[in-house]
């Protein structure tokens, strides 16, 4: 397999409902990493779009519409989707395209316009379960969030409190992000104790907003990189898994899933103890809870540990194992595979030190994004390192 | 106070109001048949078991996912419509991110005798609590009244 690295990144702001078309949001988005790497559309060998359902947009088959905002228009293109999942999958596609030799440059483009979708692009969701056994109960994914997020306080004792701490972390983390939907430095965990209940235990500020949105990276080949940069981010390793979608068999406490997909990219990245080589992580954050269910999964700490990093500062920015330092899902927004802003271009700003005010203290080397999806089954991870 | 997102009017921006207007008849399957025609009959339920790794399936279903094997007739077998709640929820917003004019009550249920859980509508005035370890059992639809769907389960109760 080719080594493979990133040469460049971009990202559109995130709102509930913005101007552009789909389309649109791509070009703007691939127009930034094509800028931030130095070329033009004739140096793209290939082109990955992920994009999530097809419902939110209002498009069938919508990566044949978003294709010319993408580059792709007579080039070789592949859209490929798992729900929540796409956003780190869609980079680890671009990966393969590379990684096998077909490709020196793939660029990576995730949209998403949920915006489109009314009067909730939560109305979508509706038709993801099974249709004999789940729909006509009428449920929805807050519904079954909130019972994976009760399984898991419940099985660790843990406080609603110590979830809320991470909404409160990444809302003030994405303060001085530029694309941010919700940055709030004020915001404290009363408030989030106090927002509305939409499905008990979870809270309107429990959960990240639907947004507008699209990103885009760039990869190159090894043998091609020397012309870009001298200290290139690596993609060091990638992993992908898959749970049943019979969910209710599972116990919802451990997101074994994760853990698949994520001892398949550390074996890649040559990571043999993730709490020591990992300097900092993305793990995907839709709602506060997942943040610490996900850091779990990712074998960054001990089962029902992750509150108790929370607690006492760890996870914090300039902590000792930083989580979400772009402010994730829950600040910046969530539309939904356009969030490989946050999962893996995140982890090439941090690597390259070209973050900004978000940029994590000590020079980090190693990063892990993570996303996840379908219905709590995908699990998505790449590992980024710098030099 | 913090910025609180609610609904945006998603007609701001010049826009061209459409749908994507489809209707289904999603079959019951195999599995499906087997269990909702049982249903129809009967106040319990229908579990298959793995013949090769004993696990037993609620809903029942043709083949196991882990051994890959098909699951034969004589390994389908009855368990009783109860069980005990593993987790569960209150809904106070819809799909639509309206509130409901009720709040629903939502649990995953380990069925007992099996290695499986299902989705039920809980009746209890005990909202917004856990109800983890809760012991439930079936209230089903009048039998002249069953059409062999989920809905033949009106909800389940404490026992
Ligand atoms: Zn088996």
């Amino acid at each position: 397999m080719n080594d493979v690295a990133v040469i460049g990144a971009g990202m559109t702001v995130f709102q509930r409902r913005l101007k552009e078309t789909g389309k649109e949001l791509s070009y703007l988005a691939t127009k930034m990493a094509l800028e931030e790497a130095g070329i033009t559309k004739k140096d793209i060998d290939m082109v990955v779009m992920g994009s999530a359902p097809d419902a939110f947009d209002g498009i069938h088959q919508k990566g044949e519409n978003l294709l010319d905002g993408a580059a792709g228009a007579g080039k070789p293109y592949v859209r490929v989707f798992n729900g929540g999942g796409t956003g780190v999958f869609a980079p680890i596609a671009g990966w393969w395209h590379v990684a096998s030799g077909v490709a020196d440059i793939a660029l990576v483009v995730c949209e998403e316009k949920m915006g489109n979708c009314y009067p909730h692009p939560q109305t979508a969701f509706r038709h993801i379960w099974d249709p004999i056994l789940d729909r006509p109960l009428a449920p929805n994914l807050v519904w079954l969030f909130a019972m994976e997020m009760n399984r898991y306080m419940t099985k660790y004792n843990i406080k609603k409190e110590d979830i809320a701490r991470v909404a409160v972390k990444n809302k003030r983390n994405a303060v001085g992000h530029p694309c941010a939907q919700l940055p709030d430095e004020k915001i404290t965990i009363e408030d989030v104790l106090n927002s509305e209940m939409m499905a008990w235990p979870v809270q309107r500020l429990d959960i990240s907003p639907p947004s507008d949105g699209a990103s885009a990276l760039i990869l190159c080949s090894k043998d091609k990189v020397r012309q870009f940069t001298d200290d290139p981010v690596w993609v060091d390793g990638v992993g992908w898994n898959i749970d049943s979608t019979m969910w209710t068999n599972r116990d919802l406490c451990f997101p074994r899933y994760v853990a698949n997909a994520a001892r398949m990219a550390y074996k890649m990245a040559g990571i043999h103890n993730p709490r020591k080589d990992i300097d900092f992580a993305e793990p995907y954050d839709p709602f506060d809870y997942k943040e610490l269910h996900h850091m779990e999964g990712l074998l960054l700490c001990n089962k029902g540990e992750a509150p108790i990093l929370t607690r006492e500062g760890v996870t914090e920015r300039d902590g000792d194992m930083p989580m979400c330092p772009s402010g994730g899902l829950m600040g910046v927004g969530n539309p939904i595979a356009a969030t490989m802003g946050q999962k893996v271009c995140e982890l090439y700003w941090q690597l390259a030190g070209k973050a900004g005010k978000r940029q994590i203290p000590g020079d980090p080397l190693v990063g892990v994004g993570q996303a996840w999806g379908d219905i709590m089954q995908m699990a998505t991870v790449a590992v980024l390192r710098r030099g | 106070m913090t910025f609180l997102e609610k609904q945006t009017d998603p007609t701001t921006p010049m826009h061209w109001n459409g749908d994507m207007q489809a209707d289904y008849f999603y079959s019951n399957g195999v599995a499906g048949d087997k269990f909702f025609k049982h249903l129809m009959k009967k106040d319990t339920f229908l579990a298959s078991m793995c013949p090769e790794c004993g696990v037993v399936f609620i809903p029942p279903r043709l083949y196991c996912e882990d051994c890959f094997c098909g699951i034969p007739d004589e390994n389908w077998v009855e368990v009783k419509a109860q069980g005990v709640i593993r987790t569960n929820t209150t809904a106070m917003m819809d799909a639509h991110n309206e509130p409901l004019e009720e709040p629903v009550v939502m649990a995953l249920i380990e069925i007992d005798e099996t290695d499986g859980a299902m989705l039920g509508r809980i009746k209890t005035d005990m909202l917004g609590m856990d109800l983890t370890g809760m012991m439930v059992k079936a209230k089903l639809r009048p039998k002249k009244e069953r059409e062999g769907t989920m809905k033949d389960i009106l909800y389940f109760e404490p026992y």
